[in-house]
């Protein structure tokens, strides 16, 4: 640990936490420096970071470990600095310190949470990611959006507060709260899987993601792609590889969402499901649990963030330019934006995991791990999840934004920053592709897996072209389906108005009794102040007034039932 | 809920385009025969196994896509309008 820094700012991510405090306060350019100096720092002080336990304390009894690194923390380090950098180029043309000041926060917490060596501190940082990223929600400042950040805040809130209860049921158990390898089938276990899996966007508990992420800003929603999600299968990494349900949650995961993308109108909606989708190969590679899998689900993870960073960054540059990202309202704007357009198709060919673009040297590993562990059903699944993200994002992105239909747009090229952070990723996307071994090189494994083979490149391409070609052919006579400006219906429906009609159905009677019951009681009280009133007026109890009457009255019977209490204990 | 009709005019440009895909897939099928493709799975080792596959998948995916409208597309404002469920 470097002992130029206090203690508390050599905790990784911290010192982007604190460094963000003073985002606000600096003039644009300065800040602009500010937080690049300040990730660089970052990553310098993580990259040093060893696997092992580096940092404890105590607290209320309990043994805290606030920095510990695995085998897979580094990668994940790397590219979240990666990811933050991007993000603050990205939004340069702007001036809005809440997005840097948010932004900036919510990547630190995601690091610091990376280096968490127990579960009460890891409870910190995942509530902290939690409330910094909401502004970047809440920033959009409609009705809509901050609907859309509450119901944000209460799911990510619920996965901190059911990791908690986890962590207390663990540590109730006499495990500890150390960070470590789980039974999913303990309550415990069971209640940690949860809480990641909410985050991680797993089937039914996804719906926070597509209803969330596209009413961001512009430049949030490229923020908020790159961390939450990530750091959940970070979690369920550590703490769950090899347990085998996630096989088929992950195998779930990469399948339906590819359905939901090809009806939704919003394109940064698509990119949202087709985000849900990659993430099943994710935990898909964790269920599996083998050298070879976590390489996948680490290669994956990195590869996955830089290009899906890449994908919202050019829909935001459209929206930004156009002021709709609707795939029913845009078209033709390869003329008008072309440079955007040509990061776009970098980005949407490394999704389709097209050879010599990062997605294919790194979600083969995955899907060679489950090949070679011999899931035949998981298997074709992935393969037809990898159709599904052509169609989603590596086609439809690409070709209702900026071919089909030309909408007539005058607008200009994205400006200067959007296309230095495209072209930064779009690099990236390709040199992982090209050059696969500089990713292989930090991963936590030694990668023993050729994705250049000659057949598997074959095959590839002949799944990816052939794939193509059927879009042509549906597009050719018109068979593609329309895109509606609608909503599509997803799981924050339960949410939105499964839960709310439930509880008012189960609600309805209970009130019915309750307004019944206290009709009833406002008119006894009523008739008893009436009744008192007249007695004290009769009688001169205390005063004429009814209220005084009353008050005596609950006094006297107050004190007659302490007496009674008293004298039969 | 405003439609998109999506039926393109096809380009000369475009034509090129998909004559040289066309062409592209024939190549890759005769390939087929030139280059051993490695298997884990009897179905993956048969031939044309890809070109089949990430043809009918697409379709699939496409067809599930619009199968699936019908369960779950509402009007655009179905939330801020507190519409009940069609």
């Amino acid at each position: 640990m470097n002992s130029l820094l206090p203690t508390f700012l050599q905790i990784p991510g911290l010192l982007m936490v604190f460094g963000a405090l003073l985002v606000p306060l600096l003039p644009h350019a300065i800040r602009q420096i500010w937080m690049l100096a300040i990730i660089a720092v970052s990553v310098w002080l993580c990259w040093g970071i060893a696997p092992g336990v580096h940092m404890t304390t105590q607290l209320a009894g309990l043994d805290l470990i606030l920095v510990r690194a695995d085998a897979i923390t580094r990668p994940f380090a790397l590219f979240f600095h990666i990811a933050a950098a991007l993000n603050v180029i990205y939004a340069m043309h702007e001036n809005v310190r809440t997005t840097a000041t948010a932004g900036l926060a919510y990547a630190g917490a995601a690091i610091a949470a990376l280096f968490a060596g127990d579960f009460i501190t890891l409870f910190i940082y995942w509530e902290l990611t939690a409330f910094t990223s909401v502004f970047l929600i809440l920033i959009s400042r409609s009705e809509r959006s901050f609907a859309a950040a509450m119901r944000y805040l209460l799911m990510q809130v619920s996965s901190g507060v059911i990791l908690l209860a986890g962590a207390v049921i663990l540590w109730h158990s006499g495990q500890g709260l150390n960070v470590q390898a789980l039974d999913a089938s303990t309550l415990a276990g069971g209640l940690i899987l949860l809480a990641f899996g909410i985050k991680a966007a797993f089937p039914f508990v996804n719906g926070w993601l597509q209803d969330a992420y596209p009413e961001a800003s512009v430049t949030g929603t490229v923020m908020l792609s790159a961390f939450t999600t990530k750091l959940a299968i970070y979690m369920l990494a550590l703490c769950f590889a090899g347990t085998e349900i996630l096989i088929w949650i992950g195998a779930v995961m990469t399948l339906f969402p590819v359905f939901f993308a090809v009806i939704e109108n919003d394109l940064r909606r698509v990119l949202t499901f087709s985000l849900n989708s990659q993430l099943g190969f994710m935990v898909v590679g964790v269920g599996i649990g083998s050298e070879l899998a976590i390489n996948g689900t680490v290669s994956h993870a990195f590869a996955s963030t830089i290009y899906k960073a890449l994908l919202f960054m050019s829909m935001g540059a459209v929206l930004h330019r156009t002021g709709t990202a609707k795939a029913s309202e845009l078209g033709g704007l390869w003329k008008r934006m072309p440079l955007t357009m040509i990061f776009c198709i970098i980005g949407a060919v490394s999704i389709s995991s097209f050879p010599l673009f990062s997605g294919f040297v790194t979600k083969s590993l995955t899907i060679g791990s489950v090949a070679k562990e011999g899931y035949f059903v998981v298997w074709m699944i992935l393969i037809f999840a990898s159709v599904g993200a052509l169609e989603n994002s590596g086609l439809k992105i690409p070709y209702f934004s900026f071919f089909g239909r030309d909408r007539k747009f005058e607008v200009k090229e994205a400006p200067l920053s959007m296309l230095i952070a495209m072209a930064i990723a779009a690099g990236l996307c390709i040199a992982i592709g090209v050059a696969p071994q500089l990713l292989y090189g930090i991963l936590p494994y030694a990668v023993e897996y050729n994705a250049w083979e000659a057949g598997h490149v074959l095959g590839e391409m002949q799944l990816l072209l052939f794939a193509i070609l059927a879009f042509a052919f549906l597009v050719a006579r018109g068979l593609y389906p329309p895109q509606i400006d609608s909503t599509v219906l997803n799981t924050d429906w339960l949410l939105r108005r499964l839960l709310p009609r439930l509880t008012m159905a189960i609600a309805r009677p209970i009130l019915s009794v309750w307004f019944t019951a206290l009709q009833h009681a406002k008119k006894l009280v009523m008739d008893g102040l009436y009744i008192g009133e007249r007695a004290s007026q009769q009688t001169g109890l205390v005063s004429g007034v009814a209220s005084t009457g009353a008050a005596a009255g609950i006094f006297l019977a107050v004190f007659a039932l302490l007496l009674i209490l008293l004298f039969s204990m | 809920m405003s439609h998109s009709s999506e039926k393109p005019d096809v380009s000369p440009a475009a034509k090129r385009l998909l004559i040289a895909l066309g062409m592209i897939c024939f190549g890759l099928i005769g390939l087929e025969f030139i280059i051993h493709r490695h298997a884990y799975f009897a179905l993956e080792g048969q031939p044309m196994f890809f070109v089949a596959y990430g043809f009918v998948a697409f379709i699939m995916v496409v067809v599930g896509g619009v199968g699936l409208r019908k369960l779950v597309m509402r009007a655009p404002d179905y939330y801020e309008a507190g519409n009940d469920d069609e």
